[in-house]
Order: structure tokens, then sequence, then C-alpha cells
């Protein structure tokens, strides 16, 4: 199984289409209804300041149904996913949220994932976790890790064939 | 009573970071948790809990944090994660099928591949649920030998151990206090700071590293320019932040950085009297020996 195989959730660009329509409707019905855009989110947002990022026109933008334009944009990418703007709506709209399924919506109609996502994806697939054990340097310079540590041997899923099964079951499954 | 009744269990779910690279957490949990009365279960099998991938598909990280849960309940195990990114996929995941029967059904047909069920019967646990809730500042306070002799400390809980509170958070979303308490527990001083609440930046790592590591600098050089003499966290994508990348992000955003960055469970084990090399000190790589005052 590629990572193709998961991003794009093994499915032609018709079908693909169809389910991010009803997503998108689900999201317009059951969220963005209840934003009356006072950018309570935008004041408190961690990627205002520095990226520009607005989600309280994110929100409204949903309501539109501007999905193309923002899954093609970058700005979507730019979330630090703090959680300030669900935390502190008083409509309980949840930008963040928005934000997941757009990126989410974004990869699975195949647009290229942004940066190091591939990579960090890419090692789930094979070993189960994000990274393996990386060497660290020492205050007296020396490269070390855990198992210099004597730290018990790492955790990790024991047989990769059936884990990669689940992904590759995954692969095709929707929220 | 005997000594092993007063112990409790867990399971350790050590998540990616803290066990491939942030050694020195998991040095000073194991390390003070046994004094504390808690044994610490380590199980096989565990994956990543897909928090930090969630952007690029939900359905991956609902359904391995169940994975991960149900190796927990295997075991009949309630689960420690010190990762507060961890903890909180972990405790969303659990909200989602505990609530959402259809939901957690769909998620069991893909755990059965490897004989595990999601049953929703361990609680999940997090670091400030462990040691200010379940262990107590009582018990803390009677293992400290050497106590931090009033060095000020600037808190940092990070973004995913207080926020959304609606998925139970261990602490108040805008004025949390637990860390202050434990770090008064053991003889530091705290005092609040404008960006107390500022995110690290860490999870725009993976597409936008410049921009996270200006998060991370900006929130370290008020701190520095506060004057305090130390800067604590709990959470092993925070910690890699503002400890392993600190000199990165000063000549990002142009300043000298010099703030010595500790784990909270350093804090502690250093005021237990236990030794700088068993709880890692010698990995963090900001300047924590020229911590103002008596050397911890």
């Amino acid at each position: 199984m590629t990572i193709t195989d998961l991003t794009s959730m093994g499915k032609s660009q018709t079908e693909i289409r169809k389910e991010i329509n009803e997503r998108l409707k689900k999201l317009q019905n059951e969220i963005s209804d209840y934003c009356y855009q006072c950018a309570k989110c935008t004041s408190g947002c961690e990627a205002h300041k520095l990226l520009e990022l607005e989600p309280h026109k994110i929100v409204a933008l949903t309501k539109r149904g501007l999905i193309d334009e923002m899954i093609n944009s970058d700005v979507i990418w730019t979330c630090m996913s703090c959680f300030k703007c669900r935390e502190r709506c008083p409509q309980k709209v949840a930008p963040v949220e928005i934000l997941f399924a757009l990126k989410n919506m974004a990869v699975a109609s195949g647009k290229q994932i942004p940066g190091n996502y591939t990579a960090m994806l890419q090692s789930v697939l094979s070993i189960g976790l994000l990274q393996d054990i990386k060497n660290v340097t020492t205050k007296n310079n020396k490269s070390i890790n855990r198992n210099d540590l004597n730290l018990p041997e790492i955790s990790k899923p024991t047989d990769p064939t059936k884990f990669q099964t689940i992904l590759s079951k995954l692969a095709v499954e929707k929220i | 009573m005997k000594a092993e009744k007063k112990e409790k269990k867990y399971a350790l779910y050590p998540g990616c970071i803290m066990p491939t690279e942030q050694y020195a957490y998991e040095l000073s949990l194991r390390e003070i948790l046994p004094k504390l009365d808690i044994k610490i279960i380590d199980l096989e099998g565990f994956s990543c809990c897909s928090e930090p991938i969630k952007s690029v598909n939900q359905m991956l990280t609902l359904a391995l944090s169940a994975r991960n849960i149900a190796i927990a309940e295997k075991e009949k195990l309630d689960i420690f994660a010190p990762c507060p990114m961890c903890h909180l996929a972990l405790s969303d995941c659990k909200k989602v099928l505990d609530s959402n029967p259809e939901m957690k059904e769909k998620v069991n047909n893909y755990l059965k591949e490897e004989g595990l069920k999601y049953t929703g019967n361990s609680d999940i646990i997090s670091i400030l649920d462990l040691l200010h809730d379940i262990i107590g500042i009582e018990k803390i306070k009677k293992q400290v030998k050497k106590p931090l002799n009033e060095i000020k400390i600037a808190t940092h809980y990070g973004c995913h151990l207080i926020r959304p509170s609606e998925l139970g958070r261990p602490d108040d979303s805008e004025n949390p206090q637990k860390i202050e308490n434990i770090l008064k527990a053991i003889g530091a001083k705290t005092e609040y700071y404008p960006e107390k609440l500022d995110c690290c930046g860490a999870l725009l790592s993976a597409n936008l590293p410049d921009s996270a590591l200006t998060k991370t600098g900006q929130k370290l050089k008020s701190v520095q320019e506060l004057g305090f003499d130390a800067f604590v966290d709990t959470c092993p994508w925070c910690h890699r932040q503002y400890d392993a990348r600190q000199e990165k992000a000063g000549s990002i955003i142009a300043a000298k950085l010099q703030v010595p960055v500790f784990y909270l469970t350093q804090l502690l084990g250093i005021s237990f009297g236990i030794s700088e090399e068993k709880l890692g000190l010698n990995l963090n790589q900001s300047p924590t020996e020229t911590i103002k005052g008596e050397k911890p």
C-alpha cells in the first residue's frame, strides 16, 4: 500500500467529489450557520498575526460554499491546531475543525500534501511511528539514543503486516 | 496496608516523539513516578496516535487512537499518556466512540485484524491528572529533599493539555494553575506573564518550519526579557521547540536566546534529590546549567 492509496481513499474522482460535497453540506448546515462573524476566533488566532489566517472568514467562505477556493489555497495549512478558536467561540462553531475537514478534503481530492506530512505518513505506514529512534547530542557532545540510556525497548506494532492491513482498510473509509 | 497495595498501575502510552527523541522526559518520568507510588507498565505494540497527521486524514487519528486504547484495555489497565497531544487524541477518540455505537463498531471492525477490541473500559490519564490530582501536592511535598531555592519559573502548558475543554482537559483553558501549584510545592516561584497561553507552533514544523520557530522564539524572548530564571513544559513537541530548537528559533527572530528549559518531571526529580544524569539533564540543549541561585 502506498500513501496515494491512503490519501486518495482509493476512489475515483467523481466519487470523491460526491463525498466532499456531502461533507461540505454537513459542515454548512451543522456548523457554520451559527456563526455571526464576531471574529473572536480571529482575534485570538495563533496563526493570524504571523500568517494571516482569519478563521471567521474561513467559516464565512464555508457558508458561501467557496470550498474549491479554500482547498486550493495554502492558507488552510497555516493553522497551528491550538484550539483557541474552538474554545472561545460563543456559538461553538470550531473553525479549527472546519480547517481539519478542509485539509482532509484537499488531500482526498488529490492535491499534493505539503511539507513533511508525507514523510510522517510514510513512517507511520512502515513502522507505526512518526519517526524511528533518533540519535541526540549530549551536553558533552556525545551522540546517543534510547538504547544507550538503558530505556526499555520501544513500543511499536508487533506485526507490521497486520498493522498495514488495518491502514489499507482505513484508506477506503471516511469519517 | 502493604506498600504494594498503595501503588497505582498504569499502562504507559509513550507516543512517538518522547521514545524516539525526547529521552529526558521518559528518563525523568521513570525516575520520579516510582517514588510517588506509581507503577508504569510497558506494553508492546503501540503505534502513533496520529494526532500530528490529523490534517491529512482524521479517520486515521480516530482508528489508531482506538487501537492504542484497545491494547491497554486488553491488559485491563488505565492509560497514562505523558504527551498532551497523544492524551488529546485518545480522549477525543474515547469521547467519540463511547457516544457513537455505530462508529465504535466500524472502528472495531478494523481492529479485529490484530485481535483487538475497543470497549471504553480504560481511563486516559494526562501528566497533570497524574501529578496534581492522583498523586497530589501533599505527596509530592513529602518527597522534596532539595527545594528549588525560589527560582522564578515561567510555565508553559501547551495547547493540547488545556484545550478544547469540551473534551475534558486536565486544567482550565484560560487560567491553568496546576503546574504552578506543583512548582510551589517543590520550592520554586511562578509568575503570570502575558504570553503564558501562547502556542509553541510545533505543528507547523511539518510544512512551515520557520514560522513554527518564530512562534517558539517570540515566546522565549518575552520570557527572557521578563527575567524568568527558567521555563518549564510537559509536552515533547513543545519541549523540542523550546529546548532543542531554541538556538535556531533565536536566529530566526534575530535574538540571542538563553532560556533554561526543563521538563516539569526533571524539576520534580531535581527537588527529590535525583542525580542530573538519571533525569537526562545532559540531554537538554538549552543552558540549564546557568540557572540562577543554587545550582539545582
